[in-house]
C-alpha cells in the first residue's frame, strides 16, 4: 500500500488537527494542536524523503522542528504574560482587537 | 511680405502687460506717455505697411498670411498664429490706430487725478490690441478670440469706476448681451468647420462660391448665426440694449468703443466674409431691413433724450443702421467708407461732448446747459463740425458717405424704395436730434449759472482739433477707399448720381436742422407745443419703447427665477443629499462589515480555514 | 513476509498516532491532552523509523517528546488547567464543515487521478545510507549550510525574545513618592 497509507495518516492527523485547533479555547491545547499539524507534515516530509531517494525531505523536516520549538517557546512565554495579568485561559476573553 | 505688420499688434499688448505689471508705480505722465506711444507706434507700421501695399499691384494686395507660430497641427486640421494683411485689414488698422491713438492722448487729460490713471491705459491697451486681433485674424478662430477679448476689454472699461453701481450693471449687461453674440459665433464657427474642414478665411472663401448654391441652408446658418454675433456686437434690434447704459464709463470710452471701433466690428464681420453674405442674398435683406429699422428706430429714441452721451450713443446706434443698410444692399466698400467718416465724426462729438461734461465738472443734462458757445470756443466749434458731419451736411465727410448708403439703397439690385424711404427718415431724424443737442448746449443763457465752466486744455483740444480737420475734409477720402478696397470685394461699388434723389435727400436733411433751431433756438413755446401735441409718443419714446423692461419680464425674471429654484431645491435636495448620502452609505456598510471583525482568535483562524479550503480547491481540481 | 510484516507494524503505528491525536483534541484537561501528544510523537518517532529516517527519529524523541513537550508541561503545572466545557455553537459546526471538506479534499487529491501519488522506488540498499546521522549531517553541512545556520540565528533570537518576555519585573514599576 505504500505511499497511499502515508497520506492518508497525514491528512487525517492535519485535519484533526486543525478541528482541535478551532474548537478547543484554551490557548495552550490550541498550541499543541498546532503541534499536531505540524506533526503532520514532518510525517509527510521525511516519509516522502524515503520514497524519493533524496535527503531534501529530512532536512526541511529539521528545520520545521527548529523553528516549532522557538514558535512555541515564545508562544508560550505570551501566554504566560498574558495569564499574569488576566488570572484565566480563554481566547474568547482576548477580544481587545474588537471592531 | 508683410511679417513686420505683426508689430502693430505687439506693441500695444506689450503696452497692456507692462503698464498692468508696474503702472501703478509710475507717474501719471510716463504711464499716458507709455501708453499713446504703443498705440502711436502702432499707427506708425501701419502707415508703413499701407505705404507698401498702395504700391502693390492691386491683383497683388490680396491673401498675404503672415503666419507666426504653428500652434495646432493634428491630422487635416491646421490653426495658426497668422494675421491676414489685406486692404481690408489695413484700412480698418488705419482706423483703429489713428482714432485710438488721438484718444489715448485725449484720455492723458480726462482721466487725469483719476487714482486709477494707469490702470485706464493699460486697459486701453488691451482693448486696441483686441480689435488689431480681431480685424487682423486670418481664420474664425482668431476673429472669436479677439471677438470676445473685445468683449472683454469693453466690460473692464465700462465699468472701470468700480465704486459706481450703475457703472457696474452696465457692464455686466453689455457682456452678457455680448455673450450671446459670441455663442452664435462659435456655433458658426462649427459648422463651418463642418463643411470646410479648415477655419482660415483665405481657404473658406475660396471654396464656398463652388460648394454651395445660392441661399442653401447651410449658407444662411452660417451666416445667420455670424449675423447674431455681428448684431451682438454693434447694438442692432433686437440686442441693442446695452449701448445706451454703456454710457456709464468714461468718455474716452464711450468715443473709442462704442463708437469708432468696437461697434463696427460687426459691420467689419459682414465685409470681411461678404463672399458668404453674397451667397445667401436673404441674409442680406434681413440684414438691410433690420439695419434700416435701427437706423428709424433709434434716431427715434434720440429725439427724446436729454444725456448728451445718450443721444450721442442712440446716433452711433442708427449710424450703425445705416452701415448694416449699406453692407445689406451690396454696397460693401461704401458702407467701410462710412464706417471710417463715422469714426471721425463720432469720435469727434464724443470727445467734444467730454469736454463739455469735463467743462462743467460732470454735467450730463443738457437741460441744464446753455450757452456754452462764449466759454468754450473751440469746442463749440469742433461739436458744430461734427454735428454738421453727421447730419450730413453737404460738402463734409458725412455728407458723402450718407449720400452713397442712400443712393445705393434705392439704386442697388438688393435695394428697394422702402428701404431708402427709411434711410432717408433716419437722415432727417438725425439732423433734428443732434442740433437739438448742439442749441441746448452752447446756445441760450446758461441754465445752471451756479456752475463754473471752463475751456478744456490743449491736451484735449488737440485731438478734438485733428479730428474736427478730418470729418470736415475727409469726403475727399472716398474715391481713393472704394480704389484701395476694390480687390477685397472684387468689384467697384458702383456710383450713382441721380440730382433729384439727391436733392429730396439734402433737403430733408437740412430741413430736420432746420425744425430743430425753430423749436430750441428761439422760444420756448414751441417746445411745449411740441411736447403736449406728441405727449403719449414722447413718453413712449423716453421710455426707450420699454424694451428693457419686456426683457427683464420675458429673459431674465424667469432665467433669476429658475437659479433660485435649483439653488434652494436642486443644490440641497439633489445634489448634496446624493453625496450625503453616498457618504452615509459608506458608514453603514463599514459598520456592518466591522462586525466580523469580533477580535476572537478562533474566528478569524475559521475564516482562514475556509480560504485554504477554497485556495485548496481552485490548485489542486480546477 | 517481511512486507507483509512491515506494512501491517506501520499501520498498527498509523492508526495509534491517529488515535493518539483524536486524544490530544477530545480531552477536556490540559495535562491528559499533553500526555497524549507525547504519546503521538513516540508514535511519530517510531514511524520515522520504519520509514529508515535514524536520525530525524532520534531528534524527535529528543527535541520535540523531550524538550517542547517538557516545556509544555510545566507551562500547564505553572498555569494551571482548567476543564473545558464545550458548546455547540455556530462556530464548532462550521469548524466541522469546513475541516470535513477539507479532508475530502486532501482524499481526493491522494486518490484520484491527476493527483495520484507517485509509485516510490524503494532502493534497499541506497535506502540503508539515507536517513543515518551520517548522511544527513553530511547533507547538512554542505549543501544547506546557510539554512542551518540560519536555524540557529532564529533559535538565540527566540531565546533572547523569552527572557524578554517572560521575565518577573524585579525591581517596582513606580517609585512611589513619600
Amino acid at each position: 500500500m505504500g505511499n497511499q497509507f502515508l497520506l492518508i495518516i497525514s491528512a487525517t492527523i492535519f485535519c484533526i488537527g486543525s478541528v482541535g485547533f478551532l474548537i478547543r479555547r484554551n490557548p495552550l491545547i490550541m498550541f499543541m494542536c498546532i503541534e499536531l499539524m505540524l506533526n503532520a507534515v514532518n510525517l509527510l516530509l521525511v516519509g516522502y524523503s524515503g520514497f524519493l531517494n533524496s535527503l531534501d525531505g529530512q532536512i526541511f523536516a529539521l528545520m520545521i522542528m527548529a523553528v516549532a520549538a522557538a514558535e512555541v517557546v515564545v508562544g508560550l512565554a505570551i501566554i504566560l504574560t498574558i495569564f499574569r495579568t488576566r488570572h484565566e485561559l480563554d481566547v474568547d476573553h482576548m477580544n481587545v482587537l474588537k471592531g | 511680405m508683410f511679417l513686420y505688420a505683426w508689430l502693430i499688434l505687439i506693441l500695444p499688448l506689450l503696452g497692456f502687460v507692462a503698464l498692468s505689471w508696474v503702472g501703478n508705480r509710475l507717474p501719471e505722465k510716463l504711464a499716458g506717455l507709455a501708453g499713446c506711444a504703443t498705440v502711436g507706434a502702432s499707427f506708425l507700421v501701419t502707415l508703413i505697411c499701407a505705404g507698401k501695399m498702395i504700391g502693390l499691384e492691386p491683383a497683388d494686395r490680396l491673401n498675404h498670411v503672415e503666419i507666426l507660430y504653428t500652434w495646432i497641427s493634428s491630422g487635416s486640421f491646421n490653426l495658426d498664429l497668422a494675421i491676414l494683411v489685406d486692404p481690408l485689414s489695413i484700412f480698418m488698422f488705419l482706423i483703429v490706430t489713428g482714432v485710438g491713438f488721438l484718444i489715448h492722448v485725449y484720455s492723458i487729460s480726462y482721466m487725469k487725478g483719476d487714482p486709477e490713471f494707469s490702470r485706464f491705459f493699460a486697459y486701453l491697451n488691451l482693448f486696441i490690441f483686441s480689435m488689431l486681433l480681431l480685424v487682423a485674424a486670418a481664420d474664425f478662430f482668431f476673429l472669436i478670440v479677439g471677438w470676445a477679448l473685445v468683449g472683454l476689454a469693453s466690460y473692464l472699461l465700462i465699468g472701470f469706476w468700480r465704486d459706481k453701481t450703475s457703472a457696474v450693471l452696465a457692464a455686466r449687461k453689455a457682456f452678457i448681451m455680448n455673450v450671446i453674440g459670441d455663442v452664435g459665433m462659435v456655433i458658426a464657427a462649427f459648422v463651418i468647420f463642418d463643411n470646410f474642414g479648415t477655419l482660415n478665411f483665405v481657404d473658406v472663401f475660396s471654396a464656398a462660391p463652388d460648394q454651395f448654391r445660392l441661399n442653401d441652408d447651410t449658407i444662411l446658418l452660417i451666416t445667420l448665426l455670424l449675423l447674431v454675433g455681428a448684431f451682438a456686437k454693434s447694438a442692432q434690434l433686437p440686442l441693442h440694449t446695452w449701448l445706451p447704459d454703456a454710457m456709464e464709463g468714461p468718455t474716452p470710452v464711450s468715443a473709442l468703443i462704442h463708437a469708432a471701433t468696437m461697434v463696427t466690428a460687426g459691420v467689419y464681420l459682414v465685409a470681411r466674409c461678404h463672399v458668404l453674405y453674397e451667397l445667401a442674398p436673404y441674409t442680406m435683406f434681413l440684414i438691410a431691413g433690420i439695419g434700416a429699422l435701427t437706423a428709424i428706430f433709434a434716431g427715434s429714441m434720440a429725439l427724446v433724450q436729454y444725456d448728451i452721451k445718450r443721444v450721442i450713443a442712440y446716433s452711433t446706434m442708427s449710424q450703425l443702421g445705416f452701415m448694416f443698410l449699406a453692407v445689406g444692399v451690396g454696397a460693401f466698400s461704401i458702407g467701410m467708407f462710412h464706417l471710417m467718416t463715422h469714426a471721425f465724426f463720432k469720435a469727434l462729438l464724443f470727445l467734444a461732448a467730454g469736454s463739455v461734461i469735463h467743462g462743467l465738472n460732470g454735467e450730463q443734462d443738457i437741460r441744464k446747459m446753455g450757452g456754452l458757445r462764449k466759454v468754450m470756443p473751440l469746442t463749440h466749434i469742433t461739436f458744430l463740425v461734427g454735428a454738421l458731419a453727421l447730419a450730413g451736411f453737404p460738402l463734409t465727410s458725412g455728407f458723402f458717405s450718407k449720400e452713397a448708403i442712400i443712393m445705393s439703397s434705392f439704386y442697388s439690385p438688393l435695394g428697394n424704395f422702402v428701404f431708402w424711404g427709411i434711410a432717408v427718415i433716419a437722415a432727417g431724424m438725425t439732423g433734428f436730434y443732434i442740433f437739438r443737442v448742439y442749441f441746448y448746449t452752447f446756445y441760450g443763457s446758461s441754465r445752471s449759472p451756479e456752475v463754473h465752466s471752463h475751456e478744456s486744455p490743449l491736451v484735449m483740444l488737440g485731438p478734438l482739433l485733428a479730428l474736427a480737420g478730418l470729418a470736415l475734409v475727409g469726403g475727399v477720402l472716398g474715391p481713393w477707399t472704394h480704389e484701395f478696397l476694390a480687390p477685397v470685394f472684387g468689384v467697384e461699388s458702383p456710383h450713382y448720381h441721380d440730382v433729384m434723389l439727391e436733392t429730396v435727400t439734402v433737403v430733408i436733411g437740412l430741413g430736420g436742422i432746420l425744425i430743430a433751431a425753430l423749436i430750441y433756438l428761439t422760444s420756448s413755446d414751441r417746445l411745449e407745443f411740441a411736447k403736449q401735441a406728441f405727449a403719449p409718443l414722447y413718453d413712449l419714446l423716453l421710455n426707450k419703447y420699454y424694451v428693457d423692461e419686456i426683457y427683464d419680464f420675458l429673459i431674465v425674471k424667469p432665467t433669476k427665477a429658475i437659479g433660485v429654484f435649483l439653488e434652494e431645491k436642486g443644490e440641497k435636495y439633489g445634489i448634496d443629499y446624493a453625496v450625503d448620502e453616498v457618504g452615509r452609505q459608506v458608514r453603514y456598510v463599514s459598520s456592518l462589515v466591522s462586525l466580523w471583525q469580533s477580535g476572537k482568535v478562533r474566528t478569524y483562524a475559521l475564516n482562514m480555514m475556509a480560504g485554504l479550503v477554497v485556495v485548496l480547491l481552485f490548485v489542486v481540481f480546477l | 513476509m517481511f512486507e507483509i510484516t512491515y506494512d501491517v507494524v506501520v499501520f498498527i503505528v498509523g492508526t495509534t498516532a491517529v488515535l493518539a491525536s483524536l486524544g490530544v483534541v477530545l480531552c477536556s484537561s490540559p495535562i491528559y491532552c499533553a500526555l497524549y501528544l507525547i504519546g503521538h510523537m513516540i508514535c511519530l518517532a517510531l514511524l520515522f523509523l520504519l520509514y529508515h529516517a535514524e536520525f530525524i527519529a532520534a531528534v524527535q524523541i529528543i527535541v520535540y517528546a523531550g524538550a517542547v513537550m517538557i516545556l509544555f508541561l510545566f507551562i500547564i503545572a505553572l498555569l494551571g488547567g482548567k476543564k473545558e466545557v464545550q458548546e455547540n455553537t455556530l462556530h464548532r459546526m462550521m469548524a466541522f464543515a469546513f475541516v470535513f471538506i477539507l479532508f475530502g479534499e486532501l482524499l481526493l487529491a491522494a486518490t484520484v487521478d491527476k493527483t495520484l501519488p507517485l509509485e516510490g522506488v524503494f532502493d534497499q540498499e541506497a535506502i540503508q545510507s539515507l536517513g543515518s546521522a551520517k548522511a544527513v549531517g553530511l547533507e547538512l553541512f554542505s549543501r544547506h549550510l546557510v539554512p542551518f545556520e540560519l536555524a540557529s540565528a532564529l533559535l538565540l533570537v527566540a531565546a533572547v525574545g523569552i527572557i524578554c518576555l517572560a521575565k518577573y519585573q524585579t525591581t517596582p514599576r513606580r517609585q512611589k513618592r513619600i
